[in-house]
């Protein structure tokens, strides 16, 4: 057991270290996410705007980074792995890729969170926007339970992007589909029935609403079914995820698709 | 198939072969019956499916402590077969077993006790130190830390590499990059180590090093299968080596004995410009002459004549190859690459 947290400790480090010399990765955390603030920024902080627009506004284009490089990057890291050659070999390694992508999915997290440095910075300083009615404690779970959420969409994906070359590029969309059906800059009650019956399949939505709910005094505070939605559904992507993970150890070793040739 | 038996050059490792006394003591690697076939599809409205035959039925059987070269031209199969008996691929039928484990159900139990390393520059974070790629696959191979440190440190030593460890792997030559891969395939102090193709883009001088610490690591006792397209690599360092064509093996045995395919034989080789196919058959059509293989140089080819009599194909050859500039006309004794172009048969 400790080798195998050794190893997945061993793969968030090499995850960082590769993220913070690449400068793609400066992109997404930095530029990407200071262009969708300073975007909703502006249109959320329009006259008549009230506190709860500008609390979008100010946590909006963190949630987007935030999100984009844990997505993004989870099945970048493997396009990458792929085209270096080494895909291959951390396969053969006896560890289980679970652990080994656990790791670097970590590691993506841990940059993704650096997007709320930028955009806050611009929502306080450009905008003067504040969160009035921040409440730490229901902040920081809610924090914690959308990080858990992330986190189990990228190991579910990453699974799909290590047996198909091409899952990448078909699930690019996928990325801007949860900008907004999770509500990251505005509440997804104003999206259309069906689109919120997706969003609530997705656990990021749930997380969201928490996030926002303890910062601002409107609205009901229901935490405890949110953050339970939220955890229910990620431990269900898990259970997928785990059921995934061991397709890839089978088909991946018949289609020969861990390798670029 | 020349299936040419014999038993391992190596005296040193006698030790290793089964006595009359002792239980005899599983291959290595054993392979039988393994076929693999991959599925592509071509086309880009009516996709058809295109099935081809990487694998077609290989049987094999590798003592312990041997150095086993399997040659064949590209798309032969070799690397199929490492990719398999390293569990990265599936075969479609058959079975192998390295160190006695089924590569296809004792993956967990089979990969710690191997190594593996493919030719090329890929397989590395070229942005991460060398010593810190050796750390992070260390960690992967859930190796002890007390071991791993030790472990690396003497690696690192022994491949020459110790001076530019903190380097990036980038700056790295191709010869560094790839006693680079040799340490990693050896962090875990595999039993069975597979190289495919290691000295591949290297010069000479890094090749030569390289196939001096592959033959040293046989030496200490190590199982190694190494595929190659180098006949004179296979010659130098194998104690025995297989033939693959068409995923099948076509000849087996020591060098020695697979230079004998070519016994009695001479070579004939000459340099010209522009040989029409009409002239190659005639050559191809001449007595004693088994094989004829053109290889493009420079402005020109360079056909090789593997016959049983030299001086008549000479002879003949002002004959069929009137009007044509003759350069470099020679004829030779075999060595283990006629004989391998021998088994492979005539390419153009």
């Amino acid at each position: 057991m400790r080798s195998l947290a050794r190893a997945a400790f061993s793969s968030f480090r090499v995850s960082i270290r590769l993220r913070a010399v690449s400068p793609w990765a400066y992109l997404s955390w930095l530029l990407f996410p200071l262009l969708f603030a300073t975007v909703g920024l502006f249109v959320l902080s329009r006259p008549g705007a009230t506190a709860t627009h500008l609390t979008y506004g100010f946590l909006g284009g963190g949630l987007i980074g935030y999100w984009g490089f844990a997505y993004l990057d989870a099945g970048n890291g493997i396009q990458d792995e792929r085209w270096n050659g080494t895909l291959e070999q951390i396969f053969a390694a006896p560890t289980p890729l679970l652990v080994i992508l656990l790791g670097k999915i970590c590691g993506s997290l841990l940059f993704g969170i650096l997007s709320f440095v930028p955009t806050m910075a611009l929502a306080y300083f450009g905008f003067h926007a504040l969160l009035p009615h921040f409440d730490a404690a229901p902040f920081g779970i809610s924090f914690a339970v959308l990080t858990f959420s992330f986190m189990s969409i990228g190991l579910t994906l990453t699974p799909l992007f290590a047996l198909w070359r091409w899952a990448f590029s078909m699930l690019n969309g996928f990325e801007l589909g949860v900008y907004v059906l999770c509500g990251f800059m505005f509440p997804v009650t104003v999206l259309a029935p069906w689109a919120q019956g997706v969003s609530g399949l997705l656990a990021p939505t749930w997380a969201t609403r928490a996030l926002y709910a303890s910062t601002t005094a409107e609205g009901p505070h229901d935490f405890a079914l949110w953050w339970l939605a939220a955890i229910g559904l990620s431990v269900a992507y898990l259970v997928c995820a785990y059921f995934l993970y061991r397709l890839v150890d089978s088909r991946a070793r018949v289609s020969g698709e861990l390798a670029l040739a | 198939m020349e299936r040419i038996h014999s038993h391992p050059a190596n005296p040193e490792r006698e030790y290793n072969q089964p006595s009359s006394m002792a239980a005899p003591i599983a291959p290595a690697i054993e392979l039988a019956g393994l076929r693999k076939k991959y599925v592509t599809r071509r086309g880009t409205f009516r996709r058809t499916k295109v099935e081809n035959l990487a694998l077609a039925g290989l049987d094999l059987a590798i003592q312990r402590g041997e150095l086993f070269g399997l040659l064949g031209p590209n798309g032969a199969g070799k690397t199929t077969a490492t990719k398999i008996l390293t569990t990265l691929l599936l075969p479609d039928s058959g079975t192998a077993r390295v160190l006695g484990l089924d590569v296809v159900k004792e993956t967990d139990a089979l990969r710690r006790r191997i190594g593996f390393v493919f030719g090329g520059e890929r397989g590395l974070y070229w942005r991460l130190s060398g010593i810190d790629n050796l750390r992070y696959f260390a960690d992967l191979y859930r190796i002890p830390p007390e071991i791993s440190r030790r472990r690396i440190g003497e690696l690192l030593e022994r491949l020459g590499l110790a001076d530019r460890k903190h380097d990036r792997v980038e700056l790295y030559s191709r010869g560094m990059k790839q006693r680079l891969h040799l340490a990693r395939g050896l962090l875990n102090d595999p039993e069975v180590l597979f190289l495919d193709e290691p000295t591949i883009g290297l010069d000479p001088v890094g090749a030569r090093e390289l196939r001096l610490m592959v033959r040293e690591l046989a030496n200490a006792g190590k199982t190694i299968f190494l595929t190659t397209h180098y006949m004179f690599e296979a010659d130098a360092i194998c104690d025995r080596i297989a033939v693959i064509k068409k995923g099948a093996i076509v000849a087996e045995g020591t060098p020695s004995s697979i230079k004998r395919v070519v016994e009695h034989q001479g070579v004939v080789e000459f340099e010209v410009v522009a040989i029409p196919a009409d002239r190659l058959a005639q050559l191809r059509g001449l007595p004693g002459v088994g094989s004829v293989a053109v290889a493009d140089h420079e402005l020109g080819q360079v056909v090789t004549v593997h016959c049983a009599r030299p001086a008549d194909v000479t002879t003949q050859l002002g004959v069929i190859l009137e009007g044509y500039a003759l350069q470099k006309v020679s004829s030779r004794e075999p060595t283990l690459e006629d004989a391998y172009i021998r088994l492979i048969g005539d390419s153009t």
